[in-house]
């Protein structure tokens, strides 16, 4: 098999729960003109209200990004703007799943309330939320919410998830019209095709 | 602006689907001196239109067909119930759809095939559960057709480099790519090994070549188009020559769904639907049918009629029978320094040292290995290895990405009788045609070849200095982009479906010409197999045509 079929199959059986990136082909219409509106509320982050997310479901959605992706040495999911990726996606072209994300939150925070009464998840410590999430990562809530921090992570920045190319930048991605070679270190002092008997 | 014809004058040929083939048929048959009407369904995009979007095109269906509008099926056995794909995921059978078809978006690895794979049921015999057979034609018979490809679709590469290479009457008009760190790094292991690993074929441009751009490494071939046409697709290539002659029409949004028939047993012409689902007839005096190995047989299904009760060039039996997609399996490897695998083309060395079935193995089958890109930023990051993929320890796999490669394998699936595509009886598309049913099941040498290449790809990177390799498991196949064998060539008409020259057996002036043609698969990458074959079919047929003894 290609790997192109591989590689599709293989993101099938990860993210084929509710919540995946493949709702984008059913609304893929309206992810066109989802992007302005991603664009300027990534622009406008510092003081952009949500749409959709109340500010305490904002909390939260942000705070399970940021142990997806936490910020280290480097920016993380919080800095790429994954809450307002999946604001607004959860407004246009995921219209139809938002509901579900909403039950799935609440359900979500309510599982957490059970060993940490009385505190949000958002407002718990890094420590306690990393092992409560250890607990429900098999969920298709969880499930949905690390394929839509990846992907808005990784997808193009004018999708509102990749601010200033954080995503790409952590991966050593860079997206060019035109690459010369050298590409890599290996390649760096490569002489060219020769067969191995012949002389150098 | 390029010549149209009226429907209600029969033109000389009518070809069904543009892409690797149905675009060659069309240039090859328009230059001859024929008036030739080509129907696409889908539309005609420009360089221009081309994004490095990653999300659009390989999750939103941005270029192949759309689950919502043309739903299939999948089952394994005729035991299971077929089940439909759902709006928003992918189809088991993806194409593209559009002018070019999916010559505009596959990743343009060009190899022949090899002697050995024409006539492997008389050098291995029978294999239990399979129909393998020899294929009416010798590599010898096809080998100034490759060479056509080579120089007239273009393709680049280096000749005389291993000593499995199938013999060939001229050079690559084009020298290879530049190697990549991944090439280098396979070369290097493969060597140590023993083996011989050489300059990838591949249909893109890496000089200036017949009026096109040369190649910009900008990384984004496999599922994409090619934004400065250094891509050999039929779009850039075989289409504009043909409507060059003035002979030829590309007639788009044009979804063909009954090829009619007369008392005679003729053809006549083509029933279509245009974009508003207005029906139109276009007349012709010959029908080809260049629409892939899944849209091809389901149209000689869905043009059942009384004197064809079965559908047309079906007396046999074997329309849709004998579906095969290539197996194979990778091996990612992670190295000391940046390799940077996301600049230009995907691949830039092959081993083919384990290219023949050997019984010594205990199985049949036969593959190469490429050196690879690993897949674009969401895939990577959606498919780790490890068992959290969340959280700082993933986070710091990501990190990996300019530091691995992926060694893939491309190996044999055997044709089995039972794997086919016939018409669901229930699903439909938004047309209101029947859907496309797919049964599907490897035969078991398929798996077991595939592992044992998949073994051999991790000894290469381990040889070359890996620090870390890892692999998916071979799995049962459940999607796929080669679509094969489901009207294969041969002399006998009770076991096959088209003569050695794409004529069916059944109707005269009706021909098949794409990877519904093949009798075994290959090892991967057939789309210059299936160029050869239709640079040879249009030339019998135009000579056929010429006597009048079409």
């Amino acid at each position: 098999m290609d790997k192109a079929a591989q590689t599709r199959r293989e993101f099938l059986s990860t993210a084929g729960s509710a919540l995946g990136v493949a709702w984008a082909a059913a609304h893929w219409p309206a992810i066109a003109s989802a992007h302005s509106h991603a664009v300027a509320a990534v622009a406008d982050s510092g003081t952009a209200t949500f749409g959709f997310l109340s500010a305490e479901e904002a909390r939260d959605v942000d705070a399970i990004a940021s142990q997806i992706i936490p910020t280290d040495e480097s920016p993380g999911a919080h800095e790429a703007g994954s809450v307002y990726f999946i604001d607004r996606s959860l407004q246009t072209w995921q219209a139809s799943h938002a509901a579900p994300f909403r039950a799935g939150l609440k359900d979500f925070q309510a599982g957490f309330n059970v060993a940490h009464p009385g505190i949000r998840f958002a407002d718990a410590d890094s420590a306690t939320q990393f092992a409560f999430l250890t607990t429900v990562e098999r969920t298709p809530f969880f499930e949905g919410m690390r394929a839509m921090t990846l992907i808005g992570l990784f997808a193009l920045p004018q999708y509102g998830g990749n601010r200033d190319g954080i995503g790409w930048r952590l991966i050593g991605f860079s997206d060019q019209h035109a690459f010369s070679p050298p590409f890599g270190y290996y390649d760096r002092d490569y002489p060219g095709f020769k067969l191995p008997d012949a002389k150098a | 602006m390029t010549r149209t014809f009226k429907q209600s004058e029969p033109v000389d040929f009518v070809i069904v689907g543009s892409g690797a083939s149905g675009g060659v048929m069309a240039r090859e048959l328009s230059v001859a001196g024929f008036n030739v009407v080509v129907l696409e369904q889908g539309k005609r995009f420009q360089a221009s239109d081309f994004e490095h979007d990653e999300l659009k095109y390989w999750f939103a269906n941005g270029l192949t067909n759309d689950p919502a509008l043309f739903p299939q099926t999948f089952r394994k056995t005729s035991a299971d119930k077929a089940v439909k794909s759902e709006p928003g995921k992918f189809n088991p059978l993806m194409y593209a759809r559009m002018v070019g078809g999916s010559s505009v978006h596959f990743t343009a690895n060009f190899w022949r095939l090899h002697p050995v794979d024409f006539k492997e049921r008389s050098l291995l015999g029978a294999i239990p559960g399979a129909s393998l057979e020899d294929w009416p034609i010798s590599y010898e018979e096809l080998e100034p057709y490759y060479a056509k490809v080579e120089w007239d679709v273009g393709v680049s590469g280096l000749a005389g480099t291993h000593p499995n290479e199938p013999h060939r009457s001229r050079p690559y008009p084009m020298p290879p790519m530049p190697a990549k760190s991944s090439g280098v790094l396979l070369e290097r292991g493969a060597r140590k090994l023993g083996l011989h690993p050489f300059p990838a074929p591949l249909a893109i441009a890496s000089q200036p070549y017949r009026g096109r751009a040369a190649c910009v490494h900008c990384g984004f071939c496999m599922g994409f188009g090619c934004e400065v046409q250094a891509k050999s697709t039929t779009l850039y290539t075989m289409i504009p020559e043909a409507e060059a002659t003035n002979r030829c029409e590309i007639r788009t949004g044009s979804y063909v769904f009954r090829v009619a028939t007369n008392p005679k047993g003729r053809v006549t012409g083509v029933h279509y639907y245009d974009g508003d689902m207005r029906e139109h007839f276009q007349r012709a005096k010959a029908v080809v049918l260049c629409a892939n190995g899944a849209e091809t047989p389901r149209l000689l299904l869905m043009s059942a009629n009384p004197q064809f009760p079965q559908g047309l060039a079906n007396s046999s039996g074997m329309v849709g029978k004998h579906l095969m997609f290539n197996q194979g399996g990778g091996a990612y490897g992670t190295f000391e320094h940046e390799l940077n695998e996301y600049k230009s083309v995907q691949v830039t060395r092959v081993v083919h040292d384990f290219y023949d079935a050997d019984p010594k193995r205990g199985f049949y089958g036969g593959g190469g290995i490429d050196a690879r890109i690993g897949p674009n930023p969401i895939f990577w990051a959606m498919n780790g290895p490890t068992a959290r993929n969340w959280g700082k320890t993933y986070k710091d796999h990501l990190r990996t990405f300019p530091r691995t490669m992926l060694a893939q394998g491309h190996t044999t699936s055997l044709a089995v009788e039972a794997n086919s595509i016939s018409l669901d009886p229930e699903a439909k598309d938004s047309f209101g045609l029947p859907s496309i049913r797919c049964t599907y099941k490897d035969h078991p040498d398929d798996l077991r070849f595939a592992a044992w290449l998949q073994a051999r790809a991790v000894e290469i990177l381990d040889a070359a200095g890996a620090l870390k390799t890892w692999n998916e498991a071979i799995a049962e196949s459940s999607l796929a982009v080669h679509l094969l064998g489901t009207c294969r060539m041969g002399n006998d008409p009770q076991r096959s479906v088209i003569d050695r020259h794409h004529r069916s057996h059944d109707i005269p002036n009706l021909f098949l010409c794409d990877g519904s043609s093949f009798v075994t698969s290959g090892r991967g990458q057939p789309t210059m197999t299936i160029q050869a074959l239709a640079f040879r079919a249009a030339d019998h047929i135009g000579q056929a045509a010429r006597r009048g003894e079409i």
